[in-house]
């Protein structure tokens, strides 16, 4: 129990530090194009297309990791108004919710990815599904965040050192 | 039914505290399934709406307001607005509205703006006996002038959701007058307040101090003239223009200032990360509910209501604010942009406003939702840096929304407000 819980915040962790790093290349790329295009007179045809493909990828770990950070917005005052016992019901609902939409999107993101894989992306010469393969990955990891957030919520011991 | 079961859901979701992105897109899919559809459409769209080439500046924005808080860029334009503006009564309140205008003009985030004022600010107005609730209301509402002050990544969300024909650049120069005018209307209330509550009055340090502050900041305000110049003048998309303002700031905080480690680089950049990450799934979350609604017919229904209410276009312009004014306080801003844009962008164009008019009016409008309880995020981290509680600070905030409105009115009905400018390039 608390072993995985601290695989997961590290995971979460990493996954920003990756996010971190991935803003930095696309600053980087798109830097670049400019200096091409103005200094070498020769505009990249790739460098638009595979730092928007960058974005996507990075945004996505990193709302992922939102779900373990909890930095995703979101009304809090109404179940914060409520006594404890009836909020914690409705905050193991809200991760619930927010699990299930992860799991959706693991599934129907996967397919997404099938069915766009023949398109390639001709700037680029990779697949369409590959701009799209983050969708299913982060799918998991929100699922998986979500529901340590809920174990963390019924035993709020378990998330520091005791065993569950 | 089916709409009835959408904004059911939605509304269900949002009150027990689920995410924004994940109400939207957790209602989307139970519509769905009601309505037979297949789900892998729900995040088509949702890939879609986030695979669009200009929002890729929303990230470069936020990095860059990011790298100025922390480079102490941010630091100087506060003194240059404190040389400015410091002798009035209540002088840091003054200081505060013109500092987050300088910012606005630096940098496309007001979340980046709310943090780096307040964290600036908010300290040396406490330790000279203003209140808490005060500094954090200030610094709060004048985040909103940011976003009509150009540079502005919410105007680049508005851009794409309104379509081909509205260009980025007449936005930037549409935004420049309304934003000044905010600012003025919250320096008034903030002034009005200050002599109210008996705050000390500061001197005025000379020029020589203005200039030398002046000076000291103009590297870091020439951020704005690379992005806006950049823009207008045809060098660089505003990806591009966003992109080198953040290779400028860097080189200004590591070779001129000095101020700034690998560490601290890192942490801006995944703070600016969070903020992007966020951002983009709501926006790509909300592509797929307008979309649905815009599949049930929602719109046109909406726009036929409203136009059966009335054809006084004064009235039908208050009632869009008032809508959106209500949305605002529910919903954060980018959702709203997306899914309103295309319901309300035609019944305005109907009435003779330019699109680009609109868009100003729309930043204003949800830029006061971002400072409104119960979903305000721009409020939310102005507390949090000022350690005071939402609840406190919007029982003295009043005079400052009240500004906010007087200039979401005048920006809406006098057209040569946003486009004077405007017309002036066309």
């Amino acid at each position: 129990m608390a072993a995985l819980a601290r695989l997961l915040r590290l995971a979460s962790r990493s996954l920003l530090v990756i996010g971190g790093i991935g803003l930095t290349v696309m600053t980087a790329i798109i830097g670049w194009q400019v200096f091409a295009r103005y200094v070498l007179n020769a505009s990249p045809s790739w460098s638009e297309q595979a730092s928007l493909v960058l974005m996507i990828w990075y945004v996505s770990f990193a709302a992922a990791a939102g779900v373990k950070e909890g930095f995703h917005i979101r009304i809090s005052a109404l179940v914060n108004a409520l006594p404890d016992g009836p909020r914690k019901t409705i905050d193991i609902g809200a991760q619930l919710v927010v699990a299930l939409v992860g799991l959706a999107m693991a599934v129907w993101g996967g397919e997404l990815i099938t069915r766009t894989w023949e398109h390639v992306i001709p700037t680029l010469g990779i697949p369409r599904g590959a701009a799209y393969l983050p969708l299913p990955i982060s799918g998991v990891l929100i699922t998986l965040f979500a529901l340590e957030n809920i174990l963390e919520i019924l035993n709020p011991a378990a998330a520091g050192k005791t065993e569950a | 039914m089916e709409l009835a079961i959408l904004l059911g859901v939605l509304t269900l979701l949002l009150v027990c505290g689920v995410p924004v992105a994940f109400s939207l897109l957790g209602a989307t899919l139970v519509t769905f399934f009601f309505m037979d559809l297949p789900a892998i459409g729900v995040f088509q769209r949702m890939a879609g709406g986030m695979s669009v080439f200009s929002l890729m500046a929303i990230p470069f924005f936020v990095f860059a307001g990011e790298l100025m808080h922390r480079s102490g860029i941010a630091e100087r334009l506060v003194r240059v607005a404190e040389a400015a503006f410091g002798q009035a009564r209540g002088g840091l309140g003054q200081v505060d509205v013109g500092a987050s205008m300088l910012f606005g003009a630096v940098s496309g985030s007001a979340i980046a703006s709310v943090s780096a004022m307040g964290s600036t600010l908010m300290p040396m107005m406490k330790s000279r006996g203003y209140d808490a609730d005060y500094a954090v209301n200030v610094t709060s509402t004048s985040a909103i002038c940011g976003l009509l002050i150009p540079p502005s990544h919410n105007m680049i969300i508005y851009a794409a959701a309104a379509g081909v024909g509205v260009s980025i650049g007449e936005l930037f120069v549409a935004g420049i007058v309304p934003g000044i005018l905010t600012g003025a209307a919250l320096m008034v209330a903030a002034w009005a307040v200050a002599v109210k509550r008996g705050y000390p009055r500061g001197e005025f340090p000379g020029w020589m101090v203005f200039l030398r502050a002046l000076i000291m900041a103009l590297p870091g305000l020439m951020t704005a003239i690379i992005i806006v110049g950049g823009v207008l003048g045809g060098l660089f998309t505003a990806t591009e223009s966003s992109a080198i303002a953040v290779i400028y700031t860097i080189a200004v905080a590591a070779i001129l200032y000095r101020s700034m480690g690998p560490k601290a680089f890192l942490e801006a950049a995944i703070q600016a990360v969070r903020t992007t990450a966020m951002v983009l799934l709501i926006i790509g979350a909300a592509s797929a509910f307008g979309w649905t609604l815009a599949l049930l017919e929602a719109p046109a229904q909406l726009a036929s209501l409203i136009t059966t209410l009335t054809d006084n276009p004064i009235l039908i312009l208050l009632i869009i604010n008032l809508i959106l004014l209500i949305l605002g306080t529910f919903m954060d801003m980018s959702p709203l942009i997306v899914i309103t844009t295309p319901i309300f962008l035609p019944i305005v164009a109907e009435l003779g406003m330019d699109p680009v008019q609109f868009g100003v009016v729309m930043m204003l409008n949800l830029g006061i939702g971002l400072v409104t309880p119960p979903v305000g995020s721009v409020l939310f981290v102005g507390s949090a840096i000022g350690k005071v509680p939402v609840e406190e600070t919007v029982k003295t905030i009043w005079p400052f929304y009240g500004a906010l409105f007087v200039a979401l009115m005048a920006v809406t009905y006098v057209p040569a407000i946003s486009m004077g400018l405007v017309n002036l390039l066309r």
